[in-house]
């Protein structure tokens, strides 16, 4: 599906409002009145009883009580509710998987190890019953990224509403990476037997597969530097694709948990010139001062997660965030789900009664992740310009009880109880006493 | 070593007979008549020697004397500059059995005496329950196997062994124990004693597939075949007392040499390793009445563990190859300390043993007896008596197994099994030089001049951290100045006060006492709500599965509770203090549960919640008919359904069964024989009788109604619906059953069965009238319990009460506890959380748990202890590199079972 990569290249290049996606009606204006509006603009307070008026899919004016509300909008009262950006869970299975244990209903995993030219959005699926669901707590859009061995394939922006997968599609931020593991014992689930080897065997397969990376990427720096792509008898799209990796214009996002992995995955970027962001990153926090240094963002996994080692402190996961934060690394949360993709809030709310300041929580998933990967610009804070995806709730949004009442994507409004669960609580809850 | 004969002029005749190979002589020579002159005699029997002399005729120690002279025709073996021991006992071996033979080609034990069956060797038949018997061979005899060409023999003798308990191996019962003399021509010259014990091992091996899979399986396998053979014993003896008239029970031929050791006539040779399988062992010895001997035993050092063995007076074989770190390992792997622990301290469980007074002896493990002297140094090194080390391998062994009359001891009359060591037989460097075997003598080869003598073993008592265990256990405690949320009718008290004494709420109000001497937590700010009660937990079990077979009620959870996993103290960071540990759902009708307190630190018994009700897991839906190799009914929803009702038709026919012979008895009928216990029907027996709670897996309405009216129709009622993601459209039909509903908070499709899942479902059933619970499945899940329940609010509308009773009083109730625990009443339980913020909210964190009163989380007490435990794990990592030591030796067991969770969602 070249023209996502190619939507990519105008976002690139060009970096102007309207660029970001296929528009909503450009001429729809929606305002919405009275909330206690969330910025997440350096140096904003929150604005109470604020304004927002939208424009086509962007935001047009943010203000106070008494901003003038242009003629033609049509006016929602939101008073006593609080207005946020829209949650962004950067790195999941939305659309492109639907039942977890059906392996038909799954397209995120192609063979091969070496597959820099698949994009997520081709497999999209516009209709699954996960898109509205997850939009229900206010998440508004995600990367749907592709998972496997080796080069993955590419992660897509999409927008958690859309006719079609044009109409979602945003750009590909990311290469997905797997970096090989280096364990001497342990159970393959592919082969579903139990290996046993030396530490000699298993290194030496880590660093062929290492190595073997870096090989297709010097590969594809001669493509790069060669005109083949106009000859189709010399064309490759796999070089090809890594194009924007080595042009600094996409990040590789590369899976590291443990600590050597992290280490050795912040040395390969540097060695490579490469930009990295590292995905799951559990044991991070254990060099968050390494880590930090090396000035290499994030995207940790779910906070509400068991500790790595059996010894580690029993709140490591949850108290992570926190340690990174205090080191000066930069990081967003993720869910690296589809079906489970709403609980994105509390994966970050966890994180504050253990040391993360509240603040840090809700920018790790609204405005961090946008920042680091690249979209910083366009998304994830509310400002004059910006891609207008919001919630709004009757409280704070991190917090469970909290009810999101409304959802905006691309400036359209939508009903978030307009999903499969809600739509199936109603019909049985109308289901006659027996 | 200088070699005279007196009396014989013909010099070499004593060379052949003495130096020679004792065994490769055709038909074997009488053995010589001798005396070992100058050496040092370690008698073993609490005598040692200068300079004194060891006659032998025939085999037998003639006399022994200090100073002394060769008699008349014998033989002088000059023994200046050596030290004489008892010929040492490996404790456990197969040494002289040495594949299996007969055992691989007669088949298991298939009830009604086993056929040819099996066949060859190879892999025996599937088989689908203990009554197939796989795996079992009583009837080999160890005595009826030896071959005296077995290569370890030699290496034996040269380690300084005369003598082994060897056993057969195959399979979970392998058969039975001979004391044997590591030399002979024939078998038959080898055997001291048959049998001695009956061997059993937790292990099956590949050749076996089917029932059992799992370790509690193993566990039930072995305890239906002992309660097997108690009711074969009776049935004969009836039989026997008054044949007459009576119908002649059927023999079996696995049966029948049990009946020895159901009798007590044999002792049970039984694994454990680890404590807590040591107790395991211990406690499944108690509950089918036979007497074990433990092999294994590298964790006696643990607390508490030797003094145990000792007061109960089970003696243990100590494996002495100690566990090494992996030698081709990754080296930046971080090490649990568990780990390390193991590794360091198991060496000094010998001294351990000596100290409590238990009864011991050693074995090499390492299958090269060799082996044994260098772990016994170690031992040494820490702590233990060389003279205690000496005993575990010559007197210890031999009184163990009987054999004390005639082994074990240098004293007149004993066979004449002999060591001739170079030095002290524990110091680094000495050589056995020679081996004496029923007074055949094996001379070895005097070592290299100039080998270097290995290092003297060395060891540290580092410090340990606090055990794991309670932070703080005091006889009274308020907290004051809380919210309280009871769970209870009274609501939430504000500002209020909970006082706990002797492990019981004593009071609750915005004014209570404060007892003198009380420990005082001023809550001010904070929360308390009960403690969080997991009505779905797959944690501290070894073993989630067995799922060979259909019905699995044989088996049960308690027999493989793993206290030292780490989930539990996870879980009391998250408040939790009860669960509801789990079979899993791979049939329909699974194992028995267990409800344990999370009282971290306790042994397996003291995690079970004394006095909850029994139950039991039942599974229906996709996990139960999943494909499985070889096909295994039920394949379908309607299979499912006929499984459990086919299972409650046998089990009304083994009550009637039941009836019949209480009947028989009240009427005074003479000879009655009991029915045979069958551990499968038994469980099933207590459903009907409902004394045994139902939990059952379910996710689709259809099979939820299912599984409603199959109860009905067999008159009992299912306890909780657990999962029941569609309870929702069957609520109405749930609640008038009477069912509890146990589900998740908002898991959805991963699989085509949890598609139809909503958050709402708690709220919704609750709204019409089920009592609802939600559940964790999950290590993880499990301690952030409070957040699942507070998205009942959220999704579905329930109020704050009812939110929290979702993870407190109501799955108390569903386990038949709330009546002791869930709610924050005067005269229950003190299970107790204090939390941080709003507990359903997601800012709540836990401050401390309590349990029964005792603090067994706190927090401040959590960053103290990983303090202590960085030191103490940085000390052991730093002597496990100082000593370089690596090897095969088998890692500390530790339970895994995340991946069986996730397939038992």
């Amino acid at each position: 599906m070249k023209r996502f990569s190619q939507t990519f290249a105008v976002l690139a290049l060009v970096m102007f409002a309207g660029a970001f996606g296929p528009a909503a009606a450009q001429d729809s204006m929606l305002a919405l009145r009275g909330a206690m509006i969330h910025t997440l603009v350096d140096g904003e307070g929150p604005i109470e009883n604020g304004v927002i008026v939208l424009r086509g899919n962007r935001i047009a004016i943010v203000g106070g009580p008494d901003t003038e509300i242009p003629r033609g909008a049509e006016v929602i009262d939101v008073s006593g509710q609080h207005l946020y950006p829209g949650f962004f869970d950067s790195v999941t299975r939305i659309g492109l998987t639907e039942i977890g244990q059906v392996p038909v209903t799954s397209d995120f995993r192609e063979l091969g190890d070496s597959n820099p030219h698949l994009e997520a959005a081709t497999a999209v699926h516009p209709a699954s019953e996960i898109i509205p669901v997850t939009r229900a707590n206010g998440v508004t859009h995600a990367v749907a990224a592709p998972q496997g061995a080796g080069i993955a394939g590419q992660g897509s922006l999409i927008h958690l509403d859309g006719w079609t997968v044009e109409e979602m599609f945003v750009s590909n931020l990311y290469m997905v990476v797997q970096w090989p593991n280096l364990q001497t014992r342990g159970f393959d689930r592919s082969t579903f037997t139990a290996f046993n080897r030396s530490f000699a065997e298993a290194k030496e397969e880590y660093d062929t597969a290492i190595a073997n990376l870096e090989s297709l990427l010097d590969d594809a720096r001669r493509y790069r530097a060669s005109d083949a792509n106009s000859d189709p008898t010399q064309r490759n799209f796999k070089l090809e694709a890594l194009g924007p990796v080595l042009a600094g214009e996409q990040p590789m996002l590369i899976t590291a948990n443990a600590e050597r992995a992290i280490r050795d995955v912040i040395a390969f970027g540097e060695r490579n010139e490469v930009s990295v962001v590292i995905a799951g990153g559990r044991e991070a926090w254990r060099i968050a001062d390494e880590v930090a240094a090396s000035g290499v963002p994030l995207i940790i996994g779910a906070t509400q997660s068991l500790p790595s080692r059996e010894d580690d402190p029993y709140d490591a996961p949850y108290a992570a965030p926190a340690k990174l934060h205090a080191a000066g690394v930069k990081f967003a949360i993720s869910t690296y789900n589809a079906s489970s993709a709403r609980t994105l809030p509390y994966e970050a709310g966890t994180a504050v009664p253990y040391g993360l300041p509240y603040d840090e929580a809700l920018k790790a998933i609204t405005r961090y992740p946008a920042e680091i990967l690249g979209v910083g610009d366009q998304i994830g804070t509310l400002s004059r310009g910006m891609v207008a995806n919001l919630l709004i709730a009757d409280g704070d949004p991190l917090d469970i009880a909290t009810q999101v009442t409304h959802v905006v994507i691309q400036g359209r409004l939508i009903d978030p109880y307009d999903n499969k669960h809600d739509n199936s609580y109603e019909k049985y809850r109308g289901r006659p006493q027996r | 070593m200088r070699l005279t004969s007196r009396g014989v002029a013909v010099a070499t005749l004593a060379v052949a007979l003495l130096l020679g190979n004792a065994t490769s002589a055709a038909g074997q020579a009488p053995p010589p008549y001798f005396a070992i002159t100058g050496a040092r005699i370690v008698t073993g029997a609490g005598d040692t020697i200068d300079n004194g002399t060891i006659v032998v005729r025939d085999g037998i120690i003639e006399s022994i004397s200090a100073g002394g002279s060769v008699p008349d025709g014998a033989w002088e073996l000059d023994g200046a500059g050596m030290t004489a021991y008892p010929g040492l006992i490996e404790a456990w071996s197969s040494l002289g059995v040495p594949s299996n033979r007969r055992a691989a080609q007669g088949g298991g034990g298939r009830r009604g005496g086993g056929g040819p069956g099996g066949g060859g060797g190879e892999q025996a038949d599937h088989s689908w329950g203990p009554q197939d018997r796989p795996a079992t061979f009583t009837w080999v005899s160890a005595a009826d196997e030896l071959d005296p060409e077995d290569s370890r023999l030699e290496r034996a003798r040269q380690a300084g062994f005369t003598t082994a308990i060897s056993a057969p191996t195959l399979g979970l019962f392998p058969g039975q124990a001979a004391v044997v003399n590591l030399a002979g021509d024939r078998p038959n010259d080898m055997v001291v004693a048959t049998p001695v014990a009956l061997n059993v091992t937790f292990t099956k091996g590949r050749q076996f597939p089917g029932f059992p899979n799992s370790s509690m399986g193993v566990i039930a396998y072995v305890k239906q075949l002992f309660l097997d053979a108690q009711h074969y014993d009776a049935a004969w003896s009836v039989y026997d007392t008054s044949p007459s008239g009576r119908e002649r029970p059927d023999y079996d031929r696995a049966l029948e040499p049990m009946r020895a050791a159901v009798r007590d006539d044999w002792p049970v040779l039984m694994p454990g390793d680890m404590a807590k399988e040591m107790r395991r062992t211990m406690r499944l010895a108690r509950e089918v009445g036979i007497r074990p001997i433990i092999y294994g035993a590298r964790e006696a050092y643990a607390p508490g563990m030797a003094e145990e063995l000792a007061s109960t007076g089970v003696p243990v074989l100590v494996n002495l190859d100690w566990p090494a770190k992996q030698s081709d390992g990754d080296p930046e792997a971080e090490e649990a300390l568990a780990t390390l622990r193991f590794r360091h301290w198991a060496p000094s469980s010998p001294a351990a043993l000596a100290e409590a007074g238990a009864t011991f002896a050693f074995y090499s493990g390492s299958g090269n007896a060799g082996d044994a002297i260098r772990g016994a140094r170690k031992a040494i090194a820490a702590g233990l008596d060389p003279d205690d080390a000496l005993r575990g391998f010559t007197l210890g062994p031999a009184e163990i197994f009987g054999v004390d009359d005639r082994l074990g001891s240098l004293e007149e009359g004993k066979i004449a099994n002999i060591v001739l060591a170079d030095g002290d037989l524990f110091a680094p460097g000495t050589t056995i030089r020679t081996t004496i075997v029923d007074g055949y003598r094996f001379a070895h080869e005097a070592p290299d001049e100039d080998r270097e003598a290995p290092a003297a073993a060395t060891f540290e008592a580092v410090t340990m951290a606090a055990p794991l265990g309670p932070a703080r256990s005091d006889a009274a405690t308020v907290i004051r100045n809380a919210t309280i949320i009871t769970a209870s009718d009274a609501g939430t008290i504000e500002n209020g006060s909970v006082l706990v004494r002797d492990g019981r709420i004593a009071a609750i109000g915005t004014d209570v006492d404060v007892p003198a001497g009380a420990h005082v937590i001023d809550a001010e700010g904070r929360f308390v709500t009960p403690g969080i009660i997991d009505a779905h937990s797959h944690i501290a079990a070894e073993s989630i599965n067995e799922g060979s077979v259909s019905v699995s009620s044989m088996v049960g959870i308690e027999d493989v509770i793993d206290p030292y996993d780490i989930a539990i103290y996870r879980g009391l960071a998250g408040g939790v203090t009860t669960a509801n540990v789990l079979h899993g759902s791979a049939n329909p009708i699974g194992g028995k549960n267990a409800v344990i307190k999370l009282r971290w630190g306790q042994d397996a018994a003291g995690l079970l919640l004394q006095g909850a009700p029994a139950g039991i897991k039942f599974a229906l839906g996709e996990n139960t008919k999943r494909d499985r190799n070889p096909d295994r009914y039920p394949n379908s929803r309607m299979g499912v359904e006929d499984v459990i009702r086919q299972a409650f038709l046998e089990a009304q026919a083994y009550q009637a069964e039941g009836r019949r012979y209480e009947q028989a008895l009240a009427d005074g009928v003479e000879g009655v024989i009991p029915p045979r216990r069958d551990l499968k029907l038994e469980a099933l027996a207590e459903i009907l009788e409902g004394t045994r709670l139902v939990h059952s897996h379910s996710y689709r309405a259809d099979e939820i109604l299912q599984l409603l009216r199959t109860a009905e129709e067999f008159g009992f009622q299912i306890a909780t619906l657990q999962h029941v993601l569609e309870g929702y459209r069957v609520a109405d039909e749930i609640a008038a059953h009477g069912a509890g509903a146990s589900t998740f908070s908002d898991w959805w499709a991963y699989k085509v069965e949890a598609y139809e899942a909503i958050p709402h479902n708690a709220a919704l059933m609750t709204e019409r009238g089920v009592r609802v619970s939600i559940n964790s499945d999950s290590g993880e899940e499990m301690r952030h319990l409070n957040q699942e329940a507070a998205k009942t609010i959220k999704w579905g509308g329930a109020d704050r009460d009812a939110a929290l009773a979702m993870v407190t009083i109501n799955p108390a109730i569903q386990l038949g506890i709330g009546d002791r625990t869930g709610s924050i009443e005067v005269g229950k339980d003190a299970d107790l959380v204090l939390w941080t913020n709003d507990p359903l909210s997601v800012y709540g964190r836990v401050d401390a748990t309590m349990i029964d009163g005792v603090l067994w989380f706190e927090r401040e007490h959590d960053a103290r202890i990983r303090t202590e435990r960085a030191a103490e794990k940085a000390r052991l990592m730093e002597l496990d590199a100082a000593s370089g030591e690596t090897g095969g030796g088998r890692r500390r067991p530790t339970s895994d079972n995340a991946s069986d969770q996730e397939i038992n969602r």
